[in-house]
């Protein structure tokens, strides 16, 4: 797979929280010719189902894998219509309010009738005149900004409703060195780890039936890869997520190098999985960095773990910089080495995976 | 030449050759070579003599040079740190694209992006705190400083990088509307209906403190001199309307006065009766905001008498001008019938 080309696509895809139909429509047609069989469930889960290659050694039950990445974005809302036709915005996710000065956004419209519209908008904020010295000194507030559609207010009102979803632009571009840096990569970088992976697998003997779920609803609190959870209804899962890179502010602890994938350690984390996940690493010569979760993941990894009886899991980090905004950096390469990773690990889960799990 | 191309060009203040090659190319091809000179800070000087010297002699001015990021070093990691050339609003910056270096035949300039820290990892102080250009930087991906440093050495010049994009009603988004739909007009003007001398003026380094106007306003000495720039609108956003600079999409904006210089009464009442008289789309810059080209002329040498006229921007010296297609004409519409009644 060619990882900037599907990066390209990915960063453009719709599909913000509770809104993901186009995107998993998009992935659906990506997996179909790597797995058995596709589906997409109520929440718009993708679920795609890769058939076990071999019997279980011991001609037992064969053991089932999720693999699972989000596939949503973070997005806001029109909330208001301002008299001079401009839009007032709310969050969909953790919408960092810097970015938004000069931003260029697009409006999709659902209007009662006829066909949904789709309007590039630009943010402006209050002029520099109207601030006094102090607000100067301060970020704009959410009150300062606005959506300019460069449409008289009557057409605005004919075409734009509150609730409409507005996504930020940003596909994404390539950098030196094999970087890439765009919108969304914070989760569908980690999707294309699962497709470099399903790749990979037909190449590979395996034992286990694997899922891969392309999540939704994460960045409103993980909801989609519960009820992903529920109805794949795993032996284990690998959950995969991005992290945050070293910049010149971040603070040393909160942080994993650009330069390769990591795995999280803590209570949330299987140990036993987590050692193996290691060896894999270490047996294929894939360089894989440690990062701590002494609690809550923050990612779907939380709602996974405790879906039905309980599941294994470990998380694959994906380093990425500038989380959450439209330029969100990271190294292609480590998208590949993901995969990598993640496609020897479910190839060597067999039977007796769990022999020496807990004890 | 086309406004998209215009726009999409790079040129910031001191280094505005590509955009002086299309404007000399385009004079020298309507009046000839000896009708064009470059004077010393590089602006575009195009004399079309008229056959009645009775008549005033006017001077259209617009500025080539547009504002940006001008890279001063790498960091240990490969990351460029920048100053602003020009007057650009930190705030601005945070999660845009640019382009490092100028393109040239058969050498792309570089894209890098300007990121921070992610939210997750902000303090309550950092949420409202705005980061100052010092602590921005451009990533390119450089691996280290050596391949930054040879990469894009200190000095090398950076541009946003915003598409050329119409949108809305008769809207359009680019960066570097200030000035490069002056320059437009200036070319779409160089036919303009005028029997008096009439003098092309391309400037450089308006956004560098108004420069180049110094030195054009001297070789030139015209009796009027009327400006074309791109001034801030300021209009949404529930902007109270006694604060508005100036609405787009309502016509080209003549100046009463600015921060650089206060606009003879005598042309201002012209052009508006002009506006008037034609039904050419017009409207009064309200509030008195910017400076502009018009203070260095007025007072260059022995002193013309100066007037701007503006195409409202909302956005301006961001990566995301707007102006609208309805009051870049206007502007054109109103230079020439002004000329025209002369």
């Amino acid at each position: 797979m060619d990882i900037l080309t599907y990066l390209q696509g990915a960063s453009t895809q719709f599909g913000p929280s509770g809104h993901e139909y186009e995107t998993a429509q998009w992935l659906k047609t990506r997996f179909e010719p790597l797995c058995d069989s596709v589906v997409i469930d109520p929440l718009f889960n993708v679920l795609a189902t890769l058939n076990p290659t071999v019997k279980p050694a011991r001609g037992g039950r064969a053991p089932k894998i999720l693999m699972c990445a989000h596939m949503d974005e973070i997005a806001l809302m029109v909330t208001d219509i301002l008299k001079d036709g401009s839009l007032r915005m709310g969050n969909v996710g953790g919408v960092d309010p810097r970015i938004l000065p000069a931003a260029t956004v697009t409006v999709h419209c659902r209007p009662d009738s006829g066909k949904p519209q789709n309007l590039t908008g630009v943010i402006g904020a209050k002029a520099p005149h109207l601030l006094t010295d102090e607000e100067r000194k301060q970020n704009y507030r959410r009150d300062d900004l606005y959506i300019d559609l460069g449409l008289p207010v009557e057409r605005v009102r004919k075409l734009v409703h509150i609730g409409d979803l507005v996504t930020l632009n940003g596909p994404a571009i390539g950098l030196l060195n094999g970087l890439a840096a765009g919108k969304t990569m914070d989760d569908r970088a980690c999707v294309g780890v699962m497709l470099e992976a399903a790749e990979r697998l037909q190449h590979l003997s395996h034992a286990a039936e694997i899922v891969f779920a392309c999540t939704t609803q994460e960045e409103v609190g993980s909801r989609g890869a519960k009820v992903a959870a529920h109805t794949v209804n795993p032996d284990l899962a690998i959950v995969m997520d991005v992290s945050h890179a070293p910049i010149p502010a971040s603070r040393p602890d909160t942080t994993v190098p650009l330069d390769a994938p990591a795995a999280t350690y803590g209570p949330f984390i299987q140990y036993r999985l987590l050692e193996r996940l290691q060896e894999t690493a270490s047996l294929n010569g894939i360089k894989l960095n440690t990062e701590p979760a002494e609690r809550s993941t923050g990612t779907d990894t939380d709602n996974v773990q405790i879906a039905r009886e309980g599941i294994p899991c470990v998380l694959i980090d994906l380093p990425l910089k500038y989380m959450h905004t439209t330029v969100e950096l990271l190294d292609t390469n480590v998208i590949r080495e993901c995969g990598r990773l993640c496609a020897q690990f479910a190839a060597g889960i067999d039977e007796g995976w769990d022999d020496s799990l807990w004890i | 030449m086309d406004l998209k191309t215009l726009c999409e060009a790079q040129g910031l203040s001191g280094r505005e050759e590509k955009i002086r090659r299309m404007a000399l190319d385009a004079c020298v091809k309507a009046f000839g070579q000896s009708a064009v000179t470059l004077d010393g800070l590089g602006s575009v000087i195009a004399r079309r003599k008229g056959a009645n010297s009775a008549k005033p002699t006017v001077m259209l001015a617009a500025h080539m040079d547009e504002v940006g990021l001008m890279v001063i070093s790498a960091t240990e990691e490969g990351l460029l740190r920048f100053r602003a050339i020009g007057g650009v609003d930190a705030r601005v910056l945070v999660s845009k694209r640019v382009r490092v270096g100028y393109e040239a035949e058969g050498k792309p300039s570089l894209p890098g992006v300007i990121g921070a820290l992610a939210i997750h990892l902000q303090t309550a102080e950092d949420r409202k705190t705005v980061l100052p250009i010092e602590q921005l930087y451009i990533d390119i991906g450089a691996k280290d400083k050596a391949e930054a440093e040879r990469l894009a050495p200190a000095g090398t010049l950076v541009t946003f990088d915003t598409p050329y994009t119409p949108f809305g009603d008769g809207c359009v988004l680019a960066k570097a509307f200030d000035d490069r739909v002056g320059v437009y007009n200036l070319l779409r003007l160089l036919d303009a209906p005028y029997d008096g001398d009439l003098v092309f003026a391309f400037t450089s380094q308006e956004e560098a403190g108004c420069r180049g106007a110094v030195s054009a306003g001297y070789s030139v000495q015209p009796d009027i001199a009327l400006i074309l720039e791109c001034t801030s609108a300021n209009d949404l956003g529930e902007t109270p309307e006694a604060l508005q600079v100036c609405r787009v999409g309502q016509g080209v904006c003549v100046s009463f006065m600015d921060n650089a210089s206060i606009g003879d009464a005598e042309l201002y009442r012209a052009l508006l009766a002009t506006g008037e008289a034609q039904g050419i789309p017009h409207q009064i810059k309200q509030f008195v905001s910017g400076g502009n080209d018009a203070g260095s002329i007025q007072r260059s040498g022995a002193g013309s008498r100066t007037l701007a006229l503006s195409v409202p921007c909302r956005n301006i010296h961001s990566p995301a001008c707007v102006c609208s297609v309805r009051d870049i004409d206007s502007q054109e519409a109103l230079t020439r019938a002004y000329l025209q009644s002369l």
